[in-house]
């Protein structure tokens, strides 16, 4: 009779155990993958989770990337924010961060054993004021990348050097082709210009010095940056409706079967404008010229990932999730699927051999980087960033308005970082 | 003596009664008026005078500096200029091509009927529609359909005109698609004020010799002069209004040359400025009011009269 009853209430509590592993209450997940093949990933992902925690009443949805940059902040200051939410590494994160609005995911880091599979770099990306707030998930590079059967027909070679890469505008405006393609009427695809150009002419530290708010705008350094973008200017390097277009519309010159368009300063991401496998024969990259070869070399790796909202409702679940997507497994479906690259360490080598542009960019791109950025607009300040990026756009229209757009930045670089 | 309490206590009855039914049809949409519009209102009022960014908990006071701000930024300035050139052309190109296509419209021309709806159409089509066929299919610089239409009389140089990313041209472009829409609005104002006009009056004054453009200058259009009004009226309103053309097509680009105040207010939300976007919700409410104000009195004295 009492064994009876012992086994009875073994199993319930087994079973209890059962349910409680696979999870109950709700998850709500926020995404911005809304590109074609990140979102597929993303689903995919999801699914994968829900299969792993049936019990969890899973809530996903997939935001306008545009929009999301907007809408997050409702999120935010909503008191019933969704749960987990994509976001930047960088100022962005820290902006949330330093205002309260994300949790503290330290026992996320801890119980994965994060801290000892993330390098050093990429876990001070994730913290603010000395917590884990953010996990990164992937990261890619920001190169110039080109039309590569084009480049073949004419016999032009990747530019290592600023002479080259002049060289490389003037043959391929003689081909008739717009050498450099950009799209600018959502703005940021400049920041990439100025941040590399900065970097090349005055270093890194420099860079980080201007987006910190600390150098003002019209230091002379900064204005000698202009003087480099003019020269590209000056030799019609450039598409003259990039203020008309967006990143995609701008990629659809290059990937046309007649390629409007030679090059184009943009992350990895533009690989997926490419379809039926076209970018195999046709997209390459390399590294930005080198300007000064004293100087030490700065690239961009904007770094992707997950944060929880401080006000979220399901916070255990919301964990569990974080676990799951940070996980070596995940990681490495993402490698497979997106090519990105991923922030853990351990991440299985051959993978990235397989995939030829990840081997590129680490052998010639992150791999010799004395410093990584993650991106003007993610950097600096979300209002500097605006502003910034506007000026930009003036100086490109009209260039002999330097002085006045720099003027203008130091104004408002002087009240945001007072 | 005896009959005067009673007849206070009627007073008062009548008085209370009055105000129960008067609150019975009035209270509902008062009290969504109150929740939804005047305390957002004050409550915008309040938030001008702050550093808020969206995010923290608090609001600092900073008094009028944002204010003082506003005058001292270009976009602000850029955005008041676009938004004065919006007025003018509002009301001068709709009105007159409104009108016209009324005259015309009115008499027995064929089809009349199915102009009447092609006119109109625009308007039934909700503005995002409008800004984004506009925007793609018209304004793109490669492909749309102005650039390939003056392609066939300038050639390909007709390709470099960026309707929407030349400076010069921008704000230009966005009032042009909105005007398109404007037209059969005040098209519609103009056949409705047309129908009150009395026709015994204009045979009568045709019967004096009065014909064609004289007929319309000195009895037509006077008699229409309340329409004429109500549509300038109507037209600033919606020129100050004017957002969400503009954030679609253009968001205010290049570098905020055709930015109006709306969206300059949008993108401020956007920036964590919300005391500083409150500020230009209220100079956009201040210049709104005075035309409101005007149109309210345009509205009752016909109703007087």
């Amino acid at each position: 009779m009492k064994k009876w009853l012992l086994v009875a209430l073994g199993a319930v509590v087994a079973g209890a155990a059962a349910v409680m592993a696979q999870g109950g209450g709700n998850l709500v997940y926020n995404s911005q993958a809304s590109d074609p093949a990140p979102r597929k990933f993303d689903e995919e992902q999801v699914a994968l989770f829900k299969k792993a925690y049936p019990g969890i009443n899973f809530t996903h949805n997939t935001v306008d990337i545009e929009g999301f940059k907007t809408a997050i902040r409702t999120y935010l200051a909503s008191d019933n924010p969704p749960d987990v939410l994509t976001w930047y590494a960088g100022n962005r994160m820290r902006a949330f961060a330093e205002r309260g609005l994300a949790a503290d995911i330290g026992d996320v880091w801890n119980k994965n054993g994060w801290t000892k599979t993330f390098p050093k770099g990429m876990q001070e990306l994730s913290k603010s004021d000395g917590k884990f707030v953010f996990v990164p998930t992937n990261y890619y590079w920001w190169a110039m990348y080109y039309r590569k059967d084009l480049f073949a027909k004419l016999g032009l070679k990747e530019a290592q050097t600023w002479t080259q890469l002049l060289t490389l505008c003037d043959k391929l405006n003689a081909a008739g082709v717009t050498p450099m393609v950009t799209g600018s009427k959502f703005l940021w695809p400049l920041g990439g210009w100025f941040d590399f150009l900065n970097m090349r002419v005055n270093g890194p530290k420099f860079h980080f010095d201007v987006t910190d708010g600390k150098i003002p705008y019209t230091d002379a350094r900064v204005r000698k940056v202009f003087t480099y973008w003019k020269q590209l200017m000056d030799r019609k390097c450039f598409n003259s409706d990039s203020a008309s277009l967006d990143w995609h519309e701008a990629a659809a010159l290059m990937t046309a079967n007649e390629p409007k368009g030679g090059m184009f300063l943009i992350g990895d991401f533009v690989r997926d404008q490419w379809k039926d496998g076209l970018e195999k024969t046709q997209l390459d990259f390399f590294r930005f010229p080198i300007i000064d070869s004293k100087i030490p070399v700065g690239e961009e790796a904007p770094t992707d990932g997950y944060f929880l909202p401080a006000k979220a409702k399901n916070l255990e679940n919301a964990k569990l999730f974080l676990g799951f997507i940070g996980s070596k497994e995940q990681m490495e479906k993402g490698v497979k699927e997106l090519g990105r690259l991923a922030p853990r360490s351990d991440v299985d080598a051959s993978l990235y051999a397989s995939k030829p542009q990840i081997a590129k960019a680490q052998a010639t791109i992150i791999g010799k980087a004395d410093a990584i950025a993650q991106f003007y607009d993610r950097d600096t300040d979300p209002e500097m960033a605006n502003i910034g990026m506007k000026g930009f756009q003036e100086f490109m229209s009209n260039p002999a308005q330097l002085d006045n757009i720099l003027k203008r930045l130091e104004v408002a670089r002087k009240r945001i970082f007072q | 003596m005896v009959q005067a309490p009673v007849r206070t206590v009627n007073r008062q009855q009548r008085a209370f009664n009055q105000f129960i039914t008067i609150m019975s049809f009035l209270g509902v949409p008062l009290l969504l008026y109150t929740v939804w519009v005047i305390y957002p209102t004050f409550q915008t009022l309040l938030l001008s005078t702050t550093d808020w960014d969206g995010l923290s908990d608090t609001w600092n006071s900073v008094g009028f500096a944002n204010f003082e701000r506003l005058w001292s930024e270009e976009p602000f300035r850029k955005s008041i200029v676009n938004n004065i050139i919006w007025i003018i052309v509002f009301i001068t190109i709709p009105p007159a091509a409104g009108l016209g296509l009324a005259m015309v419209l009115n008499t027995d021309v064929k089809f009349d009927r199915f102009l009447k709806i092609a006119y109109y159409l625009p308007l039934v089509l909700a503005t995002v529609v409008t800004a984004l066929v506009w925007a793609q299919g018209i304004y793109n610089p490669r492909s749309g359909l102005l650039n390939t239409f003056l392609s066939l009389f300038i050639g390909n140089k007709a390709f470099e005109i960026q309707w929407l990313g030349d400076p010069n041209l921008a704000i230009f472009s966005v009032i042009a698609a909105a005007v398109w829409r404007q037209v059969g609005y005040v098209m519609i104002l103009y056949l409705a004020g047309l129908k009150t006009v009395d026709q015994e009056v204009l045979e009568a004054a045709k019967m004096d010799g009065a014909e064609g453009w004289t007929l319309f200058r000195y009895m037509v259009f006077p008699m229409l002069a309340p329409v004429t009004t109500i549509v300038v009226v109507i037209s600033v309103i919606d020129s100050l209004r004017s957002f969400d053309m503009v954030n679609i097509m253009t968001r205010g680009n290049p570098f905020d040359s055709s930015n109006v105040l709306a969206n300059y207010m949008y993108l401020s939300f956007e920036d964590y400025r919300m005391g500083y976007a409150a500020s230009i919700a209220v100079v956009l409410f201040a210049i709104s009011l005075i035309f409101i104000f005007l149109y309210l009195r345009e509205v009752m004295k016909q109703e007087e009269s």
